[in-house]
């Protein structure tokens, strides 16, 4: 009798559980929909510790292209435009330049806004409570990192819209590091006019797939013994970086939320602890290692930053 | 026998009820044990972790009826007498009893909920590293002492402090330049792979 319920009762709550699962994945599919589909103009902030940063967001359909604009709104700025499969980003000092791929690499991840699937691998989706969020009814979605040396991701998502309303990356103790909240959204029939002028710019030409492909993965000077479950090394070369001229073994990781870069240097002159410097969830590492610097800069805990740091050994 | 197979379809009913199968409706009312019900719902909400994951124990109702059931001293006549003495302390305490009864069930259950709130687990303690502070982001200037060698000295840390402040805005903005690459890089690797694996 009692076996019967306790039974009958776990199957019930399974069943709901796996319901519920279902549905913080077709909410974040929903959402994507709705970035991709909708004409909407948006503001929103990220605020990393004391610092705050304001973008505007705009996105609509003009004559069956994709249009879209993210603007940096205070400072010198960056101006990043999408026309369908073509981002081209704009800063102040560097030459406009153009990739091939189909989302902004902007605040928000661009998985979140197309394909979701690629996180099952690394995160868990939980369904958790509704809230207000900028004066609408939001439900929060949890990406909760399977491996625990890695932030969570926190979303709400508008219970009308299926809009993004807020986003916090989070640590293991569910202290919000940084976060991102929609501080104005109107969503309209028609796209807005900044989008109907972008259609006849012209812009500078990406470089191909193939020679993406080619650029990386072309150095294995180093070893790099432990990263957290799920990352991938995206590429590997040797170039100098912009801002100082200085070279560097350059890798790139990602597990699909986050990426990682390692560099490996000349080490600056004098005796110089290691140590970390974190703005909001980035973490940037410096591991001294004798004859070469190590540097790891990423959205990850310090302590991860710091072990993969220390594991970069020379490649036999 | 015939209790325990109306208890089954008791639970049978039940159940249905709480999954939306079958409709409340006055035939299976009587069926319907309410006590059960809630504690599947609890059940449901907790695998569920809604609430936070908080398990919300309610015992309110029990505290309250507890309290109610405590023996009332100041009912007996002898004491309506000596509190005529004095009305403002009867008019308070009149007053106040059935408010405090419900506060001290209140906070009860807050206490509940708090404690499960703190019992989270805390393995995850930060040991933290040591934070660079030779890279003041501020910029702000340590104060200078007037020892002859200490200028030179402080010069040649400032100048490294300074390809270190320089370097470290380099990797910084690397990685932001090279994070655009990576969707179209993750995107052309998963297309490579599926291309490998149709050839397989």
């Amino acid at each position: 009798m009692k076996w019967l319920s306790v039974v009958l009762s776990l199957f019930l709550t399974t069943q709901i559980y796996a319901n519920e699962t279902i549905n913080a994945r077709q909410l974040l599919k929903d959402m994507s929909l709705a970035v991709q589909e909708r004409n909407f103009d948006a503001s929103f902030v990220v605020v990393k510790g004391k610092g705050m940063e304001p973008y505007r967001w705009i996105h609509g359909q003009v004559e069956q292209t994709d249009l879209e604009i993210l603007t940096l709104l205070n400072g010198a700025g960056l101006e990043v435009v999408r026309v369908d499969d073509v981002v081209t980003y704009f800063e102040p000092q560097t030459e406009p330049y153009s990739v091939n791929t189909d989302a902004i690499a902007g605040p928000i991840p661009e998985v979140l806004l197309r394909d979701i699937d690629s996180l099952n691998e690394s995160y868990e989706f939980v369904l958790g409570g509704k809230e207000r969020i900028a004066g609408r009814p939001a439900q929060l979605v949890r990406l909760v990192a399977k491996d625990e040396n890695k932030y969570n991701y926190w979303l709400w998502v508008d219970l009308q819209s299926a809009l993004l309303l807020k986003a916090a990356y989070v640590n293991q103790r569910s202290e919000v590091l940084e976060q991102l909240q929609l501080t104005h959204i109107s969503v309209t029939e028609k796209p807005a006019n900044q989008l109907l002028e972008l259609h006849e710019r012209e812009f500078p030409k990406p470089s191909s797939s193939k020679e993406l492909q080619a650029q990386a993965k072309k150095q294995n000077n180093w070893q790099i013994a432990w990263l957290p479950k799920g990352f991938k090394l995206l590429k590997s070369d040797r170039h100098k970086l912009d801002l100082n001229n200085e070279l560097a073994d350059y890798f790139l990781y990602s597990d699909g939320l986050v990426e990682i870069s390692v560099f490996v240097q000349r080490p600056l002159s004098g005796q110089r602890a290691s140590g970390a410097l974190t703005s909001g969830a980035t973490t940037v590492y410096v591991h001294n290692a004798g004859a070469y610097d190590v540097s790891v800069v990423g959205k990850v805990p310090v302590d991860t930053a710091k072990t993969i740091a220390e594991s970069v050994k020379r490649a036999l | 026998m015939t209790q325990s197979k109306f208890n089954v379809n008791n639970e049978e009913v039940t159940s249905e009820i709480l999954d939306g199968e079958c409709a409340l409706n006055g035939s299976n009312q009587a069926q319907l044990d309410a006590h059960k019900f809630a504690r599947y719902a609890l059940i449901g909400d907790v695998m569920r972790q809604k609430e936070q994951s908080t398990a919300c124990i309610d015992i309110t109702s029990s505290v309250a009826a507890a309290l109610a059931d405590e023996p009332v001293y100041t009912a007996t006549d002898n004491t309506a007498v000596k509190q005529k003495d004095d009305e403002k302390v009867v008019q308070m305490s009149f007053w106040r009893r059935p408010i405090s009864q419900v506060a001290i069930a209140a906070s009860v259950a807050l206490c509940t909920v708090v404690g499960v709130n703190n019992f989270m687990p805390q393995n995850a303690v930060d040991t933290h590293s040591p934070v660079l502070q030779s890279t003041p982001l501020t910029g702000s200037v340590a104060p200078v002492s007037f020892s002859s060698e200490q200028p030179a000295l402080q010069s040649a840390e400032q100048g490294l402090r300074e390809l270190q402040k320089q370097r470290i805005g380099a990797l910084v903005l690397e990685h932001q330049r090279q994070s655009r690459m990576a969707h179209a890089l993750s995107q052309n690797t998963a297309q490579a792979d599926k291309e490998q694996q149709e050839e397989k």
